[in-house]
C-alpha cells in the first residue's frame, strides 16, 4: 500500500537521523579507549565489553530491573482506577486528564525536591503520623528504597493513565450492560468484560513507565540518598565525573540490548505487540 | 488553540529588535555574581553578555569539547585547567589586557596548577570540611569523628567520589589524590564501614537538613556550610585535623572565542575590588581577590569557615588531576562503595 | 461502584498535587530555606525581574509546543501505518529511543550535530533541541496512539472504501476523528515530556537556547532557592489558564 509508505517515512527518517546515527557513535565509543583528558581515543579495543562480566555490574542491572517491574506495577495498581474513572466520567473529563499532567509542568526537579521536604524526619507526613498518635519517634521515610520507588510512580503516574485512558474511553458502555444483563456483578464484570478489553493500554502504559524507569538516575540519586546505585546512575556517572565515555557506551548499549529483548519477550507471549 | 498560540509567538519573536552591541558569552556556575554584576558591565562597556548557568564541570567539559560551542568565558575547577590545556581549549591569557591582576591573594598568584597564570584567573575558591550542631559532645575536630557510632543515621557524607574518598585517604594519612591500590582499598573499607551509619550521600540537600535539625554532622563545602550557619546559628564548622580538600574555580577564555579582548575586560572587571566586594556580599563565597576582600566588613573577613587562618589551611592538600588508570581505579571503588 | 472510585480519584489527586502545594506554600515564605518564616512576595518579585529566566522559560514554551506539534505528527502517521502492518525495524528503533538513557541520547546527539555541522557552519540552537525533543517524543505518541488503534475497527476504513472513499480519504474522514482522544492524550504527553526535559536539552543547546529546566536545575542543585518555586507555581497557573481557556472556547463552540 504506497500511503503507507509515506506514513511511515517522517519517523523513518527522523529516526535514521537523530537515533540510528548517533547511536551508531556510541557503539563506535564502546570499542575506543578513554582519553587521557576526557573523550575518547584510540586505540581500539574490546576491554568495555570485558570488564561488564564483573558481578558488581550484574548486581546493578538486575536491581535496577527489579525497581522498574516494582514500580511498573505500582503504577498499573494505582492508575487503573483512575484512568477508569475519568473515562466514565461523564463531563469534565478534559479537566480530570488536565489534572493527572498539571503537576508535571512544574520541573521534576523541583517536585523530588517538595517530596524530599514532605517525607524527612520533621517533614509533614511524620508530623501528621505523630500528631495522630500512630508513631512516636519519626520514620525515616526517605533514602531507602521505599522512597525511590514512591519517586518512581510519582513520576510516571501520567504515563500509565494516558494510554489506559485512551483504550478504556473507547470501550462501549453496552457491553458492561450485557454483561450485567447476563447475571456478572459489577466487580465480575471489570475483571472479565473491562480489564481483558484494556489490554492494549495496558501493555502500551507498561512499556512507557518500565523502560523509563531502568534508566532512571534522579529519583534514586535523589529520593535514595545516594546510597544506591542503578544501572542509569552508573552510565550518568560513566559520561559526567568519571568520564570515562567507552564505559558508559558500552554500559548503555548493555542495558538497551538487555530492556529491548525483555520487552520483545514480553509483548511476543501475547501474540500481540504494542507497536 | 495550539496553532493560535504558535502563531503568536512567532510573530513576538520577530517582533523583537535586533541587538547592535557586541556580544560576550559567559558561561559559570550559579550563584557566582551578584544581581548587579553583569548589568554592571553590560553598561559600562556598551555590551551585551548572554551569562549561561551550569551545576557541574562535566556539563561544561562536553560543551567546551566541542570547540564549538558559541562561550567565550567558562570557569572550570583548578584540576580541569591541564586537561583542558591539553585538548587545546584554551586561549593564553594576555596580561597586558588584565591590569587588576594584581589584586588577588599571593597565593593564587602563582598556584600550583598554573604557575604563571597562562591559562586561568582564580576566582572563588572554597573547601570542604565537617558542619556540625553544637550541642555535639565531643566537638568533632577530625574526620574519624564522622565515624562514630552513636551518630548513626543523622550523618550525611557528600555525594562525590573524590570528596569521600578524600576524606577517608585523609583520615588514614595519606594523599587526597592518592591512585596506590592499597591505599584506595583501605580507603574502601572505611567509606565501606562508614555507610552503615550514614543516612544518605547528599550535596546540597545536606544543608536544609541541619538547618531543620534532621541531621546532627555532616561532610560539607565550606560555602554552603556558612549558608547554613547563617540560617541556625546552632551550627558550626570546622577544618579536620587530618587534612581536608580544596578546590579553585577559575576564570579561563577558550580558544574558540572570537572576542578575546572584551573576554579580559570582563575578568579585568570582575578583579576589580569593588566588584569583586559586591559580588561575594551577596553570594556568601570565598574569593581569591584580596583587594575586594579588603573592602569587606571585618565579620566577614575573620570568618573562620569562608576564609581559615593560614596554619589551618596548611592543612588543606589541593585537588589534582589523576592519571587514566588511577582515574578508573577510583570510579570502580566509588561504585562499590555506592552499590553495596 | 461509582462513589468509591470517586473517592479513589480524589485521593490520588491529592497525593499527585500535594508536592505542587507545598512549592506554592514555600513559594511565598520570606526565608529562603524550607522553615516558614513570614509571607512574602519577594520571590515571585526576584523571579518576574530576572531576564534571563523569561527567557529561558520563552524558550522552553516555543520549544514544547513546536515539538509537540511536529512528534504528534510524525507519531501518528507512524502509528496508522504500523496498523496496517507491522514494521519490526521501525518498532524496535522506537523501543530503543525509549530505553536509550538520556546521557547517552545527549552526548551522541551533540556528537552529532558536531559532525554535520563541521560541515554546514551551524550552531546549536533552539532547532537543535526541537530536533532532540521530536525524536525522544515520537516513541510516546506512537505507543498512545497504536493503543486506541488497537480499539478501532479495520472493517471501518474497508467499508468506507467500498464506498469510494481513496485510501487517504478513509483515513482522514474516519480513522482520524475516531483518534481524537488518543491524539489529544498523546500531545499532551509529549508536551510534558519535552517541557521537563533536562540532560538532553543542556547537552545539545546552544548559547541562545537556555530553557527553564536548565535554570533551574543549576540553581536547585545549589541548594534550595524559592525563586524556582515561584515560576514553577507561575507556570503551572499560565498552563492552567490556557488549557481552560481552550476548554471553555472548544465547549462554546459546540
Amino acid at each position: 500500500m504506497k500511503l503507507r509508505f509515506w506514513f511511515l517515512l517522517p519517523a523513518r527518517i527522523w529516526l535514521t537521523m537523530l537515533l540510528a546515527v548517533p547511536l551508531g557513535i556510541i557503539c563506535v565509543y564502546s570499542l575506543l579507549t578513554r582519553g587521557a583528558y576526557g573523550g575518547v581515543s584510540l586505540p581500539w579495543t574490546a576491554e568495555n565489553f570485558t570488564r561488564l562480566a564483573d558481578p558488581l555490574y550484574g548486581a546493578i542491572l538486575l536491581r535496577s530491573l527489579w525497581m522498574a517491574a516494582a514500580a511498573t506495577a505500582l503504577c498499573l495498581l494505582m492508575g487503573f482506577p483512575l484512568a477508569l474513572f475519568i473515562a466514565r466520567a461523564r463531563k469534565w473529563r478534559g479537566l480530570y486528564l488536565f489534572l493527572v499532567i498539571l503537576p508535571f509542568w512544574t520541573s521534576f526537579l523541583v517536585r523530588t525536591y517538595a517530596w524530599m521536604f514532605l517525607l524527612r524526619d520533621t517533614g509533614l507526613v511524620n508530623a501528621a503520623l505523630q500528631a495522630a498518635g500512630i508513631i512516636r519517634e519519626p520514620l525515616t521515610l526517605l533514602y531507602n528504597n521505599g522512597a525511590v520507588l514512591l519517586g518512581l510512580v510519582y513520576g510516571y503516574l501520567p504515563f500509565m493513565v494516558l494510554p489506559l485512558y485512551s483504550t478504556l474511553e473507547r470501550q462501549d458502555p453496552a457491553l458492561l450492560e450485557a454483561a450485567a444483563d447476563l447475571g456478572a456483578k459489577p466487580l465480575a464484570a471489570l475483571f472479565r468484560v473491562v480489564i481483558p478489553l484494556a489490554a492494549p493500554g495496558i501493555r502500551a502504559g507498561s512499556i512507557l513507565v518500565f523502560i523509563p524507569c531502568v534508566g532512571a538516575f534522579l529519583t534514586p540519586d535523589l529520593l535514595g540518598g545516594g546510597k544506591t546505585v542503578m544501572i542509569g546512575n552508573l552510565v550518568q556517572n560513566q559520561f559526567t565525573t568519571a568520564r570515562d565515555w567507552p564505559f558508559g557506551s558500552s554500559v548503555s548499549l548493555a542495558l538497551m540490548t538487555v530492556v529491548v529483548a525483555l520487552v520483545v519477550l514480553f509483548l511476543r507471549r501475547d501474540a500481540e505487540e504494542a507497536l | 488553540m495550539n496553532r493560535r498560540i504558535f502563531f503568536l509567538g512567532l510573530t513576538g519573536l520577530a517582533g523583537c529588535t535586533r541587538d547592535r552591541r557586541q556580544r560576550l558569552n559567559v558561561y559559570n556556575w550559579s550563584n557566582y555574581v551578584g544581581a548587579g554584576t553583569i548589568p554592571d558591565f553590560e553598561r559600562e562597556f556598551g555590551v551585551r553578555v548572554r551569562y549561561g548557568v551550569y551545576e557541574s564541570n562535566e556539563e561544561m567539559l562536553a560543551k567546551a569539547m566541542t570547540g564549538n560551542s558559541g562561550w567565550d568565558v567558562m570557569f572550570p575547577s583548578n584540576s580541569l585547567i591541564d586537561p583542558m590545556r591539553q585538548n587545546g581549549l584554551l586561549a593564553p591569557l594576555r596580561h597586558q589586557w588584565l591590569s587588576n591582576l594584581g589584586n588577588l591573594e599571593p597565593r593564587f598568584r602563582s598556584p600550583a596548577w598554573d604557575p604563571d597564570l597562562r591559562w586561568s584567573m582564580p576566582y572563588m575558591w572554597g573547601a570542604s570540611g565537617i558542619v556540625f550542631d553544637r550541642k555535639m559532645n565531643p566537638r568533632p575536630a577530625a574526620w574519624s569523628d564522622l565515624w562514630r557510632p552513636v551518630l548513626r543515621n543523622h550523618i550525611t557524607m557528600l555525594d562525590d567520589g573524590p570528596e569521600v574518598l578524600g576524606a577517608c585517604l585523609k583520615k588514614l594519612g595519606y594523599s587526597l589524590n592518592s591512585c596506590r591500590s592499597d591505599e584506595l582499598e583501605k580507603a574502601r573499607a572505611e567509606a565501606m564501614a562508614q555507610k552503615m551509619l550514614l543516612r544518605a550521600y547528599l550535596n546540597a540537600e545536606a544543608r536544609d537538613q541541619l538547618v531543620s535539625g534532621d541531621i546532627t554532622a555532616a561532610q560539607l563545602w565550606a560555602t554552603t556550610s556558612q549558608q547554613a550557619m547563617d540560617a541556625a546559628p546552632a551550627l558550626d564548622f570546622v577544618f579536620p585535623e587530618e587534612g581536608f580538600a580544596l578546590y579553585a574555580d577559575t576564570a579561563v577564555v577558550l580558544r574558540e572565542s572570537r572576542r578575546e579582548r572584551l573576554a579580559h575586560e570582563f575578568l579585568d572587571y570582575l578583579l576589580r575590588p569593588a566588584v569583586g566586594a559586591a559580588i561575594v556580599k551577596e553570594t556568601r563565597t570565598a574569593t581569591a581577590n584580596r583587594a575586594a576582600l579588603e573592602l569587606l566588613p571585618e565579620s566577614v573577613r575573620q570568618s573562620a569557615t569562608l576564609y581559615p587562618p593560614e596554619e589551618t589551611l596548611r592543612r588543606g592538600e589541593w585537588f589534582e588531576p589523576l592519571p587514566a588508570a588511577g582515574q578508573r581505579l577510583r570510579d570502580r571503588i566509588w561504585t562499590e562503595i555506592k552499590s553495596a | 461502584m461509582k462513589p468509591g472510585l470517586s473517592l479513589y480519584a480524589a485521593a490520588v489527586y491529592a497525593f499527585l498535587h500535594l508536592p505542587l502545594l507545598i512549592l506554592a506554600a514555600f513559594s511565598f515564605n520570606s526565608s529562603r530555606f524550607t522553615v516558614w518564616e513570614g509571607f512574602s512576595l519577594r520571590w515571585y518579585r526576584a523571579a518576574l525581574s530576572d531576564p534571563n529566566l523569561a527567557e529561558a522559560a520563552w524558550n522552553s514554551v516555543v520549544i514544547a509546543i513546536v515539538s509537540t506539534i511536529l512528534s504528534t505528527m510524525v507519531g501518528t502517521l507512524c502509528a496508522y501505518g504500523f496498523w496496517k502492518r507491522r514494521d519490526r525495524v521501525l518498532s524496535n528503533a522506537l523501543y530503543l529511543s525509549l530505553v536509550t538513557p538520556e546521557i547517552v541520547m545527549g552526548v551522541s546527539l551533540l556528537a552529532f550535530f558536531q559532525w554535520t555541522f563541521r560541515f554546514l557552519h551551524w550552531r546549536l540552537g533552539l532547532h537543535t533541541v526541537i530536533l532532540a525533543h521530536v525524536a525522544f517524543s515520537i516513541a510516546y505518541v506512537v505507543i498512545v496512539i497504536a493503543a486506541r488503534l488497537r480499539t478501532l475497527d479495520g472493517s471501518l476504513e474497508e467499508a468506507a472504501m467500498d464506498l469510494g472513499a481513496t485510501e487517504w480519504g478513509a483515513f482522514r474522514l474516519v480513522t482520524l476523528p475516531a483518534l481524537g482522544p488518543g491524539i489529544a492524550s498523546a500531545a499532551m504527553l509529549a508536551l510534558t515530556v519535552s517541557f521537563d526535559d533536562y540532560v538532553i536539552t543542556s547537552m545539545v543547546a546552544g548559547v541562545d537556547s537556555e530553557t527553564l529546566p536548565m535554570w533551574i536545575y543549576a540553581t536547585a542543585r545549589r541548594g534550595a532557592n524559592p525563586t524556582i518555586n515561584a515560576i514553577s507555581a507561575l507556570i503551572v497557573v499560565f498552563f492552567g489558564a490556557l488549557i481552560l481557556l481552550s476548554e471553555r472556547l472548544r465547549g462554546s463552540q459546540k
